[in-house]
């Protein structure tokens, strides 16, 4: 399993990792493992409003759906188009292929770092 | 909680590194680290393998055995044969369904019920039960024999790897065998639950399935989980329990008659008796037939029904959402996913299969009776309305070996009609045709078997001017059976009739000759009507009653289509009230030689049947067919019954180097005049009834059943034309008959030579006819066929007697027949055998050679060419304008 030391991690498996105050978000090697093989996401659009906590869009594996949740609060900057045509880049590259970023970043939940989030799956198992 | 249950096949899925699940108390495997998308594709192209080992195999044994079947499930199990297996569902009272089985008939004596894990418990309970009336007994064997689906276009190759190269079963879907494979034996059936075409279930003793699963997977299987299971059956559109079948989302039973494929699973036949549910199912069937009349008046009985469902917009749908159409929710989603495919490039055989991957949200859904094909429904994904459509099906299985998905919206490309004007179509039309004549009689060989090119004297009598005219005519009694015809002017095709008919029975050695019918597939139909009419001639007050049994050659082990309920029989033949089927029973074939009729088994066939008709003769056709064997031992058994034989494909050969059929015993022949013959396109069917006797009657009802049964414009000048082939025929045909069947002989051993694999006897040249038949590698023949014409030669690609169908073809059927009459002798036949071996084997471009080759041999031989002839001829020519 592949935890990046250099991103924070919420307990819900996404990984944020900042970009000059922007919050870039995408799911986790422990996540996309779990779920399979990704075939599709719902995502919001640019300017949409997220909330720490809460679900910005939702991920369909061909077993089951399961909600995207946002680390933290904004607004919607930029959405990776490119996973409504090729959601399998989720599972072969989970810490490149980013989902959204989240500018004018606002609460924001306890993250983990590395060493924590390896614990908190470890625990999950 | 209690403990999970494991199959035999546990430790191998986790050191496989499967992600395990508890499903229904069965700690499976769901899916391998390559995933449910790649073990989806992995069945589809090529082979997987599935651990159902966990299912319920339950062994009925025991006297009244079929009668507690025929009463606890919905099938008619009187009608599974041995080596059989029948899709089935376990009813309840009120005509729901317990669970959904497969029954399979592996033994004379016992059958094995296959039912779902998560149900076996509950099965058994209620089966037991019912038991109680019966003397039977059911023992669970699910410890001692596991099983293991093998899935997939290679799953027959990797198979036959095992088991040594012997078939594992009869190519037809739901036929099973028991064999060894490398010594250990397992009963297989092809069945599946993936939709592959080619696909089987292997049973196998507990302490052999792991080697069978490690040494499928060292030959190039994949393992694969619960979860490609399901995204492959949704996509066949296979129902499942607990979501097509059992209970809907609001907690209603759901009837039986709501899937279609309980068309298939239930039967009423008188054979059953009382079984359970049985009254409420004839109500569901009734509701169900209303259904497919489009008569959608009575919902009471079947509100809703099972139909597949894609996604138009972009998303997935999955069990439980509700289906709209417009404000009205008519029912719900029952299983839903995206699934993936290899997008597929061309069209019709030419179609390849590409290796880009797509995926398409698909499901089927419990929805209004009234839905339609191709309606537009929409579907509440998570609190948006998405748009779906419903179509046909998602998969097709009908075109091995490939599963074929069916995407929505495909539509084939059509041929854009020239706005030039018509004058200027009309002689492009001139140009083409004069290519294509060239083409096929000056540049490539012809070796398909059912083809030869008429004399130019034939030829041109065809086209002379009878050919459009009427020659009605019929006998008369009251002038001593005259023909009188009910048109002036024809005379001269009067003569001409009368010398045909001559010409041919001397041909045949018969009595009586028919030579209206106008083509083979009419005189069998002919034929079938007269012997069907024959039969009723006693009861003219009540419905006719057909034909049944028949006795022919399986489709698929060579039997002419014309021959078959599909063909010419279809009208005629009765349909056998305890299978449910058309009552034709086939010939068996001999275990070491597929292409023979085996004669000491036709016996025991004709014991139990007491065929009404036996019909000899086949459309891949390399041996005598042992018509006097069969003759000799229905008489000596006092069998009443009329043997025909189709002599389509080997009429021309008729004779001293082949079969004399009447000699032999045959009683009627029919067939076409232009494959072996030398005539144009036409049909004949010829009797030896003498006029004393009974039977007489039968060729009078032939008679009538031709004209006015089957034509009313007999094609008079094609009539013309078969007298004069008739004429060449019977002046040429020692040296014909005998250079045909020398030259196949011939050519199969050359194309021996260079290293074709030829199928036959070795031991009689692999033929004794026209034919040569080359395996080319199982679902290749239709791609080397294209090849070859590319490379000017024409043959026929066909299926062998142990594969699916034409699209698995892997064989090449050829006939020497034209290219004899264009003067190729043994040496020219091994030149050939050399060019396509080198275009085969090689995939050398052998065209120049070929045209070569064939620009030698354009003058027809077996016709008449002396000098008086082809002055008249010439003039002939001149004066009609030709």
């Amino acid at each position: 399993m592949n935890i990046p030391v250099e991103l924070k991690y919420a307990a819900s498996h996404e990984w944020v990792r900042y970009e000059e105050g922007v919050a870039v978000i995408g799911i986790t090697d422990y996540a996309q493992n779990a779920l399979g093989d990704v075939v599709f996401v719902n995502l919001p659009q640019e300017g949409d409003e997220v909330t720490a906590g809460e679900a910005f869009g939702d991920i369909e594996s061909v077993k089951a759906v399961s909600d995207l949740n946002s680390p933290v609060s904004g607004t919607v900057c930029a959405v990776n188009e490119e996973l409504l045509d090729a959601p399998e880049l989720l599972n072969s590259d989970p810490y490149g292929a980013w989902i959204i970023k989240v500018a004018d970043v606002g609460e924001t939940e306890e993250l983990m770092d590395a060493a924590a989030y390896e614990a908190h799956c470890e625990a999950e198992q | 909680m209690s403990e999970l249950k494991r199959t035999q096949l546990y430790e191998t899925h986790v050191a496989a590194g499967a992600t395990m699940v508890d499903f229904g108390g069965w700690d499976m495997p769901v899916q391998y680290p390559t995933g449910i998308v790649a073990e989806h594709l992995y069945t589809r192209h090529f082979c997987s393998l599935f651990d159902v080992s966990h299912m319920g195999r339950l062994l009925i044994d025991g006297p009244e055995r079929v009668a507690f079947l025929q009463h606890v499930l919905s099938s008619n199990v009187a009608a599974l044969d041995l080596n059989k297996a029948q899709y089935c569902i376990i009813p309840d009272e009120a005509g729901g369904a317990i669970d959904d089985a497969f029954l399979y008939r592996f033994e004379e004596e016992r059958l094995l019920l296959v039912v779902n894990a998560s149900n076996t418990e509950k099965d058994l309970k209620h089966l037991r039960a019912v038991k109680e009336r019966f003397d039977c007994t059911i023992t669970d064997i699910s410890r001692e024999w596991g099983a293991i689906a093998v899935q997939g276009p290679k799953s027959k190759e990797l198979l036959m790897t095992l088991s040594g190269g012997a078939m594992l079963t009869e190519p037809m879907k739901n036929a099973l065998g028991t064999l060894t494979l490398e010594g250990r034996k397992v009963h297989i059936a092809k069945t599946g639950y993936t939709g592959e075409p080619i696909g089987y279930e292997v049973y196998v003793k507990s302490e052999d399935i792991a080697w069978l699963w490690n040494r499928l997977i060292e030959l190039g299987a994949k393992p694969a989980g619960l979860g490609a299971r399901d995204t492959l059956r949704l996509e066949a559109c296979l129902p499942l329990y607990g979501h097509e079948m059992g209970v809907d989302p609001e907690g209603k039973p759901m009837p039986i008659f709501a899937v279609p494929l309980a068309k298939f699973a239930v039967s009423f036949s008188e054979q059953k008796g009382d079984f359970i549910g049985r009254e409420p199912l004839q109500k569901q069937s009734e509701a169900f037939k209303q259904i497919q009349n489009r008569d959608f008046s009575d919902t009471a009985v079947l509100p809703k029904v099972i139909k597949p469902i894609t996604l138009i917009d972009r998303g997935v749908i999955r069990a439980g959402m509700p289906v709209y159409r417009g404000e009205t929710q008519i029912g719900w989603v029952t299983s839903g996913t995206m699934v993936p495919y290899y997008k597929a490039e061309g069209e019709g055989l030419e179609t390849v299969i590409t290796d880009e991957v797509v995926k398409r949200s698909i499901g089927m859904c419990y929805i209004a009776n009234d839905v339609l094909d191709g309606d537009f429904v929409e579907v509440d994904v998570r609190g948006k309305r998405l748009k779906a459509v419903i179509p046909q099906r998602h998969l097709d299985t009908m075109a091995p070996p490939y599963a074929r998905p069916m995407i929505y919206g495909v539509e084939l490309s059509k041929r854009p009609v020239s706005t030039e004007a018509r004058p200027i179509r009309a002689l492009e039309l001139l140009k083409k045709a004069e290519k294509n004549h060239l083409w096929r009689q000056k540049q490539c060989i012809n070796l398909i078997p059912s083809e030869n090119t008429p004399s130019r004297a034939v030829q041109m009598l065809c086209a002379s001017d009878p050919s459009c005219r009427y020659a009605e005519h019929k006998k008369v009694k009251s002038f001593y059976d005259k023909d009188i015809f009910y048109y002036q002017g024809t005379k001269f095709i009067d003569e001409v009739e009368q010398l045909a008919v001559e010409e041919l029975k001397k041909y045949f050695g018969c009595t009586e000759v028919e030579t209206r019918v106008i083509s083979g597939q009419m005189s069998n139909m002919c034929a079938f009507s007269a012997m069907m009419d024959w039969k009723n001639r006693l009861d003219r007050k009540h419905t006719p009653q057909r034909l049944g049994y028949v006795l022919n050659n399986h489709i698929i082990k060579g039997g002419h289509l014309s021959a078959q309920p599909m063909g010419a029989l279809h009208d005629y033949i009765a349909v056998d009230p305890v299978t449910e089927r058309s009552a034709v029973v086939n010939f068996p074939v001999c275990k070491d030689n597929i292409f023979k009729i085996d004669v000491e088994e036709t016996k025991k066939v004709i014991d139990k049947y007491r065929p009404e008709v036996i019909i000899f003769g086949k459309s891949m056709v390399i041996h005598k067919e042992p018509v006097a064997a069969i003759r000799k031992y229905v008489d000596e058994q006092g069998i009443q019954t009329t043997i025909m034989y189709d002599m389509a494909h080997v009429l021309g050969i008729a004779g001293d180097y082949f079969q004399k059929p009447f000699e032999e015993g045959a009683e009627i022949v029919t067939g076409s005049t232009h494959k072996t013959f030398f005539g144009p396109q036409r049909g004949l069917v010829a009797v030896n009834y003498k006029e004393d006797e009974l039977k007489y009657g039968l060729w009078q009802t032939i008679e009538t059943r031709a004209f006015p049964g089957s034509v009313s414009n007999h094609h008079l000048g094609t009539q013309l034309g078969l007298l004069m082939a008739a004429y060449e025929m019977n002046h040429f045909k020692d040296a014909y008959q005998k250079a045909v069947v020398t030259n196949a002989k011939s050519f199969a051993k050359s194309l021996k030579k260079y290293g074709l694999d030829v199928l036959g006897d070795p031991k009689n040249d692999y033929t004794e006819t026209h034919q040569v038949l080359v395996s080319v590698g199982y679902g290749e023949g239709a791609e080397v066929a294209n090849r070859l014409e590319d490379n000017n030669i024409i043959v026929n690609y066909q299926a062998t007697p142990d594969e699916e169908g034409f699209t698995a073809s892997g064989a090449l059927r050829m006939g020497v027949s034209e290219m004899t009459r264009f003067g190729f002798g043994e040496k020219e036949f091994d030149q050939l055998a050399q060019l396509m071996a080198d275009c085969i084997l090689h995939g050398q471009d052998v065209s120049e050679d070929v045209a070569k080759l064939r620009a030698g041999y354009t003058t027809m031989h077996y016709c008449f060419d002396d000098a008086a002839f082809t002055d008249a001829l010439e003039a002939f020519a001149g004066k009609i304008g030709f």
